[in-house]
């Protein structure tokens, strides 16, 4: 805590760290976008809240307070104040783990996060500043080796936590991306950290997570051609789906309650869709395409339909229907003869929506359909965007882009409309994002 | 023996004689030898050139064959081609006019939704609502007018009546329908179950009846109320056997019979739902059902 005779000297660090604050790009962004979200504390509606991570002494201190601060600021519910690496950092990394609620006001400051290490975990506390009181506190566990996968997912957590706290929804910073470079299956926590291979060396398209979190699905090119094979994320032998050895079988998705897996099965007559139960049984086709193909099947959350594309129109657009196939319904709307196209869409948490990639001008763009009233919103510009996929809070998208001249994947708030990079070795492409993973090790 | 060769002499001169030709002879013989060759040689020449007009025309008309059969393979390729197209357009057509049809639909409960809120002002400030003799979605009054799906909803199991609104302005139709699908989307059947059983008694001769009856039995199936479904879609398939729900309900009561491991009954309706609608997608759907159930 400060002490009330070293306030004015604090204070005139506050002013020269609000001055920082005020002339670093987080803040002119803040000032740009207004956002309407639902706030836990005594804030102004319709703001982003300004939040204080302070400084967390003890083992990986600097780590957590890093990455608590960074996940609230990729969750872009909140404004970071002092987000670290910013010039207003080092400022308010010289006030130390202290609260002052006049200090932390007068930086524009609605909560802050005290973080303390423990001999198990971080002792967490949420201060609401208006009302200079703590309003929330917890003691989250953490793997006792600091700095590994596993204690940073565990940090992630702590970190959707404490926004949970502070506005009403829980982050999506404790789950990890799925996607294929160089024809290998990939996965990478939704930080860009911890990139490793899932598949091995060879030709892998089109991952999907398993409800759970623990199981990938993917296609990949094999002797008899393309076949579906799971396996287990943390390792272990892929397994190939029986009903996928002959053919061309592509772009599987797990349905909600991971007791079953669309997929789409080609050969001479055309291309259709296929639902296959994992708890063993055959294969019954879904779709009847007369000849063309359907392919990119995925489940709305209520796991009742399916979204797909399908070029039965003469050209691929994306249709939903009732999961045993009935009841398709053309989703994306087009011009009679327009011959740019609509594909891969990735129905959102929420169920109100559908993300799709079309065509405009030859170049691909990430696209939003209500699926309440059928309005589409587009949400990128710039480059070449593809293969868009929902994070769990149904606001967060990753994607395909070639905006900075090769492939790579970047996160987009659909919200406001601010992009982050995710990787930074190109090729990288086809992404699909988990649900939370808070009870994966 | 003088005398058999004064015999045997004249004989011997004539035979010897004739072998004896002149210089003119042979002359004579090799001219007529040449000319011979000569009317032989121009005889084959005109007959190559005979043979060669022959192949020739040959050649010709064997390459306007293959250029005939070049144009009509290039034209049953066009036609080919164009056919295709056509039945691409006419997809294409029918895809946007099923989405043109759904446009249609929201604008009409729009529409119904603004003419209910006129009403409710009017009716509040006491003044009659401009047009709403014409108009307005009233529900009709007379108990004949009715289908045998006006009746159904009461009499299905699970089901329940819900009474028009008592005074204020009522929900057309469309608005009802609009409502109650999205309300279904939205993953309350229960609130969708009671507007479509609101617009099935309130407007059993709509034309949103089969839709409303089909979505009716989709949000039996959604609550769990699998009679409650099997008997809403008996009612499009038996009530409204031509609309475009009807083979789809027939599988969907299919699908429904096999659930409850009723193979004979799922067999049944499957084979029943290839022969009746044999062109439809659950058709195919139904071929390949048949094939895999056990």
């Amino acid at each position: 805590m400060l002490e009330s005779r070293s306030f004015p000297r604090s204070l005139s660090f506050a002013l020269g760290a609000l001055l920082a604050v005020l002339a670093s790009p987080t803040a002119v962004r803040a000032q740009d976008t207004t956002h309407a979200v639902r706030i836990g504390l005594t804030y102004q509606a319709g703001t982003k809240p300004g939040v204080v991570v302070l400084a967390v002494t003890g083992a990986w201190g600097d780590s957590i307070q890093a990455i608590i601060a960074r996940d609230l600021d990729y969750g872009d519910r909140v404004n970071v104040i002092g987000l670290p690496g910013t010039p207003a950092a080092g400022s308010l990394q010289s006030l130390g783990p202290s609260v002052s609620y006049p200090l932390w006001k007068s930086l524009g400051a609605a909560a802050v996060v005290q973080a303390t290490v423990t001999s198990g975990g971080v002792h967490v506390a949420v201060h609401d500043v208006t009302g200079a009181k703590i309003v929330q506190v917890a003691d989250f566990p953490l793997p006792p080796t600091g700095g590994s996968a596993e204690w940073r997912l565990a940090v992630h957590g702590v970190a959707d936590e404490v926004e949970q706290w502070i506005t009403g929804t829980h982050g999506v910073a404790q789950t990890r991306l799925l996607f294929v470079r160089g024809g290998r299956v990939y996965v990478v926590d939704s930080d860009g950290w911890g990139e490793r291979p899932v598949s091995d060396a060879g030709l892998a398209l089109s991952p999907a997570w398993s409800p759970d979190g623990h199981t990938t699905a993917y296609s990949i090119l094999g002797s008899r051609g393309w076949s579906i094979v799971t396996k287990d994320v943390t390792g272990g032998a892929a397994r190939t789906l029986p009903s996928t050895t002959t053919g061309l079988n592509t772009t599987p998705a797990f349905s909600p309650n991971g007791s079953s897996l669309a997929y789409s099965h080609g050969d001479e007559a055309g291309t259709d869709l296929m639902l296959v139960p994992l708890g063993g049984g055959a294969p019954s086709r879904i779709t009847v395409g007369h000849g063309s193909d359907n392919t990119s099947p995925e489940f709305s959350p209520d796991g009742r339909r399916i979204a797909f594309t399908s070029g039965r129109a003469g050209h691929p657009e994306v249709y939903i229907m009732d999961v045993d196939g009935s009841n398709v319904e053309l989703l994306t709307p087009f011009n009679f003869g327009d011959q740019n196209y609509r594909s891969n869409p990735d129905w959102a948490p929420d169920a109100q929506r559908i993300a799709f990639q079309s065509q405009i001008g030859g170049m691909f763009q990430i696209m939003v359909i209500s699926l309440r009233d059928r309005s589409v919103k587009q949400l990128t510009s710039e480059g070449v965007n593809e293969d868009p996929a929902w994070a769990p809070d149904a606001r967060h998208l990753v994607f395909t882009s070639s905006r900075t001249g090769v492939k790579q994947l970047f996160i987009l708030d659909s919200e406001s409309g601010r992009a982050r990079q995710l990787t930074h070795a190109g090729g990288a492409r086809l992404a699909a994002w988990s649900h939370s993973l808070g009870h994966v090790r | 023996m003088i005398r058999g060769v004064r015999c045997l002499l004249p004989l011997v001169l004539l035979a010897t004689g004739a072998c004896f030709a002149t210089r003119e002879d042979v002359q004579a013989l090799h001219a007529d030898v040449q000319s011979l060759r000569a009317d032989n040689a121009r005889s084959d020449s005109a007959r190559r050139a005979a043979l060669d007009r022959v192949v020739t025309s040959m050649n010709i008309v064997r390459d306007s064959l293959g250029l005939l059969s070049a144009r009509v393979f290039k034209m049953q390729g066009d036609v080919r081609g164009d056919l295709y197209n056509v039945g691409q357009q006419l997809l294409q057509i029918q895809q946007l006019t099923g989405q043109s049809q759904q446009r249609v639909q929201e604008l009409r409960a729009a529409l119904e939704a603004r003419q209910s809120d006129m009403q409710s002002s009017n009716a509040q400030l006491g003044a009659p609502a401009p047009g709403a003799a014409g108009t307005t979605a009233v529900p009709p009054t007379s108990t004949g007018a009715t289908t045998p799906s006006s009746a159904s909803p009461s009499t299905r199991p699970g089901a329940t009546t819900t009474p028009a609104p008592a005074g204020g302005a009522t929900p057309g139709p469309n608005q009802l329908f609009q409502i109650s699908l999205e309300q279904l989307r939205r993953g309350s059947p229960g609130a969708a179950r009671t507007g479509l059983q609101t617009l099935l008694q309130q407007y059993p001769t709509s034309d949103l009846v089969p839709d409303a009856e089909f979505y009716l039995g989709e949000a039996y199936h959604q609550e769990g109320n699998a009679a409650g479904a099997d008997s809403a879609y008996a009612a499009v398939v038996s009530n409204y056997p031509t609309s475009p729900r009807a083979p789809t309900a027939l599988y969907k009561r299919a699908l429904g019979m096999e659930e409850k491991g009723n193979v004979v009954g799922a067999r049944g309706l499957l084979n029943d739902l290839v022969t009746r609608y044999p062109r439809s997608d659950e058709a195919a759907l139904a071929k390949e059902r048949l094939r895999t159930l056990k």
